[in-house]
């Protein structure tokens, strides 16, 4: 799959451009009473067609940054404390709760990973994917029974109409996440959050789903935020790639730069880690690990584990772009100068 | 493989009943390990790959004898083991370990580090009193856990540190051999890589055997010799793991290699429309298993249920498409 990269200067883009547009958002958790900044001033633009890797480990913030542009953090423990979060040319961060629940499952639509625990269990599966349309568009019921039968056929569950009735159990992994493709695509959104749609999935459906949203994508002009941890899914779907750890985006480039020249300490890490299939490697475990965010170092999160420490480190790096590729932006004292 | 190979099975199967549907429950039957034969040498990592379903944990629980077979033979150091008395079998354990997925629900929350690994070595009478304590920080030791471990809860640990833990416990009684059933499975990427590199170490400083069972077929490349492919409890193919890797044979090894994702933009994930799912071990397919996914599937696959077969020195494939 090969779209052309748009590398242009972000001020040369119209708004209409962006399907989604998040600006230097910032989102704070509480851990025993006190607030810390689990993601730290991130900004990106996700165009139509467009699919965008958010790749990191467990606690670098993806999941929490997903969860912000939903607007389904938990007020108790977490609030978006800095920031602007653009969805089809509507400021999710300046409206109030109704019209933020009138953009989700509208323009704004979003899979996860265990499709098990997103769907109801007692609620046949034609039903739960026709919610949104009669929530959001108004559709009578027999409406939206054959719009449901049509985004099944969409998605290739085959026997659609004989399985609209049926419950989530009686479905394999790999078809319970096409069931959530369809309820999230259910009122054509223009932005698709998909946070590690195939991690509980084999490899082979793994592939099926992967290509399926690839296909759907190219069908609906849909813009796709893909958060995984898997590198590989990452060389095979997305355009862009950005790296996170410890809440900061550490690496952001075009797919192909990105696997061409990983530049932050991290990247390079994480890519020597990974034992892979194509090829035999020697495998260099990262040492030690992410330190809890009461336990964060100040200046970069990464300075702990880093062969390339140098003092400067205790300063946080800003993420500038390099000289030989300005659209690949690094945050590190080290690596940025090159 | 040099001399007589530590583990020996042979034709080794189980079906598991259950009594399924409302409101009259019928009783069905699933084959979920088909004649399935390996071997493994002494200090040899063998890898067990397949999908969700094909078996590849019921293996393991055979070869142990934690469930059942229902026919087969299983020789551990020439010793047969699904034959064996109590006593005997408890013997056995000692030498043939395991190491679960997930180390959170296989340490009980509510016992000391401590007292999970000595308690092995007190059943099998191998330290006593204070010795007890000195063999379990020599094991902590030898996984990079520190000694302070031992008086700690397994919530108070990581994921990566917990499996250290699960490897220590199985470590205890100096087995010989240790079936690890997808045990960095459930572990971020940088910390998979510190226990593959642990066992790694482990295998060689205590010239250990390995079972090694795993959905990812990266890091079977990378810890194992040998593979054996199994598709709906049947093996499928096996053979040494770089010519496995590089040039499968039998269909679905093939596919399971395009799907498997690796870093590289130009080794994408082949996203050929391949539909369908394995099927169910309910009801599988007649003939070759595979056949109904399988794009050179003839008439034979439907019908007859292909024999392995050496391919090559070293290499076994069940397919109708590489002459017997």
């Amino acid at each position: 799959m090969t779209f052309a990269l748009d590398t242009a200067a972000p001020n040369a883009e119209a708004p209409p451009a962006n399907a989604l547009t998040v600006e230097g958002l910032t989102t704070s958790i509480r851990i025993a009473g006190r607030w810390f900044d689990a993601v730290r001033d991130v900004s990106f633009t996700v165009g139509p067609r467009e699919t965008l890797a958010l790749v990191g480990e467990s606690g670098c913030g993806k999941s929490l940054t997903a969860l912000s542009i939903m607007g389904l953090l938990p007020a108790a423990v977490g609030r978006v404390s800095a920031g602007r979060i653009v969805v089809d040319g509507v400021d999710m961060t300046a409206a109030d709760e109704p019209a933020r629940e009138a953009m989700r499952g509208d323009r704004i639509g979003m899979i996860f990973q265990e499709p098990m625990t997103s769907l109801n269990p007692v609620l046949p599966i034609g039903f739960q994917i026709a919610e949104s349309l009669i929530q959001h568009r108004g559709l009578s019921k027999r409406d939206a029974r054959k719009r449901v039968v049509e985004l099944m056929e969409l998605v290739r569950i085959p026997a659609a109409e004989e399985r609209l009735d049926a419950y989530p159990h009686q479905f394999s992994g790999g078809m319970r996440q096409r069931v959530m493709i369809a309820m999230a695509l259910a009122c054509s959104p223009r932005v698709l959050i998909a946070d590690e749609p195939t991690t509980a999935l084999d490899v082979t459906i793994q592939a099926q789903v992967l290509a399926l949203l690839a296909d759907l994508q190219k069908q609906v002009g849909l813009a796709v935020l893909l958060i995984t941890h898997n590198l590989g899914v990452v060389a095979s779907v997305a355009d862009r790639v950005m790296v996170m750890y410890g809440g900061d985006v550490v690496e952001s480039a075009p797919m192909r730069s990105f696997f061409k020249a990983p530049t932050h300490p991290y990247s390079e890490a994480l890519l020597n880690a990974m034992p892979r299939v194509d090829r035999a490697t020697a495998l260099a475990p990262i040492p030690g690990q992410v330190p809890t965010l009461p336990d964060m170092p100040a200046g970069c999160r990464f300075q702990s584990r880093c062969p390339l420490r140098v003092d400067k480190c205790a300063e946080r790096p800003p993420l500038v772009p390099m000289a030989s590729d300005p659209a690949h932006a690094v945050r590190c004292w080290v690596r940025a100068g090159a | 493989m040099t001399g007589e190979p530590l583990l020996q099975v042979r034709d080794l199967s189980k079906t598991f009943l259950s009594r399924k549907g409302f409101p009259v429950p019928k009783t069905v039957a699933v084959r979920a390990v088909d004649k399935v034969s390996f071997e493994v040498g002494k200090g040899e990592a063998l890898g067990v790959v397949g999908e969700s379903g094909c078996g590849k944990s019921t293996v393991a629980r055979l070869a142990l004898r934690l469930i059942e077979a229902d026919s087969g033979d299983v020789r551990f150091d020439g010793v047969d083991v699904l034959g064996a008395s109590k006593g005997d079998l408890r013997a056995l354990r000692r030498r043939m370990q395991i190491v679960f997925q997930d180390p959170a629900s296989a340490l009980d929350p509510r016992q000391r580090i401590g007292e999970a690994l000595g308690e092995a070595l007190r059943v099998h009478g191998l330290a006593r009193g204070r010795d007890v304590r000195t063999v379990v920080e020599r094991l902590l030791d030898e996984v990079g856990m520190p000694k302070v471990a031992a008086d700690r809860f397994p919530h108070e640990f990581s994921g990566g540190q917990r499996q250290r833990l699960g490897i220590a416990r199985a470590l205890a009684l100096g087995p010989d051999l240790v079936f690890a059933d997808e045990p960095v499975s459930a572990l971020d990427v940088s910390v998979q890589a510190q226990i593959l590199v642990l066992m790694e170490r482990l295998k060689a400083e205590r010239n250990l055997a390995f079972v090694f069972i795993s959905h990812d077929l990266g890091v079977v490349r990378h810890f194992c010799k040998r593979v054996v492919v199994l598709y709906l409890g049947r093996v499928v193919e096996s053979g040494p793991v770089p010519a496995i890797f590089d040039e499968p044979l039998h269909p679905y090894a093939q596919l399971l290699k395009a799907s498997s994702p690796s870093p590289d933009p130009d080794h994408a994930v082949a996203m050929a429309f391949q539909e369908g799912e394995p099927p169910s071990p309910v009801n599988p397919p007649s003939g070759c298993h595979f056949h109904p996914r399988c794009p050179f599937a003839i008439d034979q696959c439907r019908t007859v249920s292909p024999a392995l077969r050496t391919a090559a020195p070293g290499r076994e494939v069940a397919c109708h498409l590489y002459p017997e």
